[in-house]
């Protein structure tokens, strides 16, 4: 859990908190043309819920940030360019947000949407 | 229009553009957009590590280009499909991707051509748009994709009038440029920041290449550009101080009639050097260097183009006068951080000390001491910019350990605070600093070699008071050894000598004393040679500290 202690108490943050962050961030990254889930299990449950954290998944590690994040990349993009685009705004967005580092994120190519074959 | 370029204009108009042709202007775009590139990189606001957006651009444009550099005849449709293969291969950062789905694009709408035609041309731009736009899911506008739909749009509306491909270019240029002006309204972050958008001034300097090798007007300099007012760097415009450019003159001022750019800085450039001009909140600041006879002449000039609201003038041979007495007439020079590395910051209360810091590898010195504490800001500023997360703090003082705590609590970085009291325990730190080594084993090693060295300060009393069983008169020299008052003495020579007696010099290797701003250089080497003479046996070292308040600060190890 991310913690911050004040002299007034602790600030706690959840990882569903710094997800939803990451979420936005990731599908104003250029060349994301979605966020896949995990797995099946975790996109049935997704769909149902509706939840707005979607192929995010947030972990501490002690008191480190892990940032795992799963996308659909357009097809004819660069996608090791469009990857470390995303790492780079969501690392930017939630350090900017939460005001502690984020310690790894690791993007994951779900799969490739082709809009125009070539 | 003059008549050479319309008889080139003509001259393009009676061939037909092929592959070639192709290959041309986009050389022409590329050339012109690298002639322009830092005006591009200085409108970045998003400060992520890949963030040079012209940089970026003009990468992924000499990509694109390096994959037809060497191509033979081919068809219109050939060529824009390699175009489009090297920008995709050689895309960087956000602004190259969306460039490079522009050209696969504009590749596409021209799939199966020979030549180019103005409906091709038409249609392969509003294909440009409509790819870009695909490859996100929440196009912000305000951005490169918004100028490529105003230019698609601005072609699809000049192709009503005309069907040559040169005067659809023509028109889109200005529509680019409108566009690229309007960004701040409709990206807020832009408007705060001041710019445009860099990515949409790369688009425009591309197409704005094309068209002036088609004018056949000079690609490789870059216009006289305005930058955003906050862009403007005054401040280290100091070290560039010609010889007899003495004058530092600064006017802001609203032109009458729209500021013609080119004219402006040839005129100033008779007067003077170091010309910059920014624009931003409804007006122009102008600054310049000149010779002292004619420090008012950029003001008469601009009163006679517009209205002045302000105007600074300063004398820059008195101002580096200042600057030189306060860093010791040298320039510090810092160590220089690589990403990754760890970086120390250390506060100093004098420019010698600041000096010995700079020569054991500090990156950022933040002045203060005893009477002086930094705060918490100062110290934050030091190490916000340098490019690393591993920061090492050494307060040098007990007050500012506390500013240093704080600073460590508001920042993102990864910071360590070794918590020296004293300058020598401060540069005995830094005797264990490995910029590559691991930070936190780093912090350690320094924490522990702070006790490795015995540290006297000698300062004359500002009050009389009783401390730890020693008397003190105002007015007498006292000595604290390691913070704590020791000894209270009428002279400084008698000080000096019993300070080492009491920290067991005899069994020292080194002894290093720093004198302050109030002894001169004479009378300090003078209780060196005193010292040399009681110790024998001792390594003595002589430093200029330059630090108020204490006479002697003296490193004992």
């Amino acid at each position: 859990m991310g913690k911050e202690i004040t002299t007034l108490g602790s600030i706690h943050i959840s990882p569903n908190a710094v997800a939803t962050i990451a979420y936005h961030a990731t599908l104003q990254s250029y060349g994301v043309v979605g966020l896949a889930p995990k797995n099946l299990a975790e996109g049935l449950a997704a769909t149902i819920t509706n939840v707005p954290t979607r192929g995010v998944s947030v972990y501490y590690d002690d008191d480190l940030l892990d940032i795992d994040i799963h996308i659909v990349v357009e097809y004819g993009t660069r996608i090791t360019t469009v990857a470390s685009s995303v790492a780079n705004t969501v690392r930017y967005h939630v350090q900017k947000a939460l005001g502690m580092p984020v310690h790894h994120i690791n993007v994951h190519i779900q799969g490739l949407r082709v809009s125009n074959p070539d | 229009m003059n008549p050479d370029t319309q008889a080139r204009l003509e001259r393009f108009k009676a061939t037909p553009i092929d592959g070639q042709a192709l290959k041309k202007l986009v050389e022409a775009g590329l050339t012109w957009l690298r002639a322009n590139q830092q005006t591009v990189n200085s409108l970045n606001v998003f400060p992520v590590p890949d963030g040079d957006t012209g940089t970026n651009m003009v990468l992924t444009m000499q990509a694109a280009y390096n994959e037809i550099g060497n191509l033979g005849h081919r068809s219109i449709g050939q060529m824009a499909a390699s175009v489009s293969q090297g920008a995709l291969m050689g895309a960087r950062g956000n602004s190259g991707v969306i460039l490079s789905q522009l050209w696969r694009g504009f590749a596409r709408g021209l799939h199966g051509q020979d030549v180019l035609d103005g409906p091709g041309f038409v249609k392969a731009l509003a294909e440009a748009r409509d790819t870009a736009y695909k490859g996100v899911v929440r196009p912000v506008e305000g951005t490169i994709l918004t100028v490529a739909k105003d230019i698609a749009a601005a072609a699809e509306h000049a192709l009503k009038e005309t069907d040559d491909p040169f005067e659809i270019l023509a028109r889109i240029i200005p529509a680019a440029d409108a566009s690229v002006q309007h960004t701040p309204e409709l990206l807020p972050v832009l408007k705060q920041a001041g710019v445009v958008d860099s990515g949409g001034k790369g688009l425009f300097f591309i197409y704005e290449g094309m068209l002036r090798y088609v004018y056949g007007e000079a690609l490789d300099a870059p216009l006289v550009s305005i930058q955003p007012l906050s862009a403007m760097n005054l401040e280290n415009s100091m070290e560039a101080v010609e010889p007899g450019q003495d004058y530092e003159v600064v006017v802001d001022f609203h032109p009458a009639n729209s500021l013609d750019l080119q004219r402006f800085y040839g005129d100033l450039e008779e007067m003077g050097t170091s010309i910059q001009v920014g624009e931003g909140e409804g007006m122009y600041r102008m600054h310049i260097h000149v010779p002292t006879e004619k420090r008012y002449q950029p003001i008469d000039y601009i009163m006679g183009i517009g209205t002045i609201t302000k105007v600074a003038i300063e004398n820059l041979l008195a101002q580096m006068d200042d600057i030189s007495r306060k860093t010791g007439g040298e320039k510090l020079t810092l160590a220089t951080i690589e990403p990754g590395q760890i970086a120390v910051v250390a506060v100093s209360p004098g420019p010698g000390i600041s000096r010995v810091f700079a020569s054991l590898g500090v990156a950022a010195i933040v002045e203060g001491g005893q009477t002086m504490n930094p705060s918490t800001q100062e110290i934050l500023n030091a190490f916000e910019n340098l490019p690393t997360d591993k920061v090492i703090i050494l307060p040098n003082n007990k007050n500012i350990i506390l500013a240093s705590q704080q600073a460590k609590d508001v920042t993102v970085k990864q910071v360590h605070i070794v918590p020296s009291r004293t300058i020598p325990q401060g540069l005995s730190a830094m005797m264990h600093l490995n910029p590559e080594g691991d930070v936190e084993k780093v912090a350690g090693k320094m924490i522990k070699s702070i006790d490795d060295v015995a540290t006297g300060e000698i300062t004359v009393a500002t009050r009389s008071v009783e401390i730890d069983g020693v008397e003190v008169e105002t007015g007498q020299v006292i000595v604290l050894l390691n913070g704590k008052l020791v000894l209270a003495a009428v002279t400084i020579e008698e000080a000096l000598l019993g300070m080492l007696e009491k920290a067991g010099a005899v069994e020292s290797e080194l002894i290093t004393l720093f004198y302050g701003q109030d002894l001169t250089a004479t009378e300090a080497n003078r209780l060196a040679d005193l010292v040399r003479k009681t110790y024998p046996g001792q390594e003595i070292e002589i430093q200029d500290g330059g630090q108020p308040h204490y006479q002697f600060i003296v490193a004992v190890e």
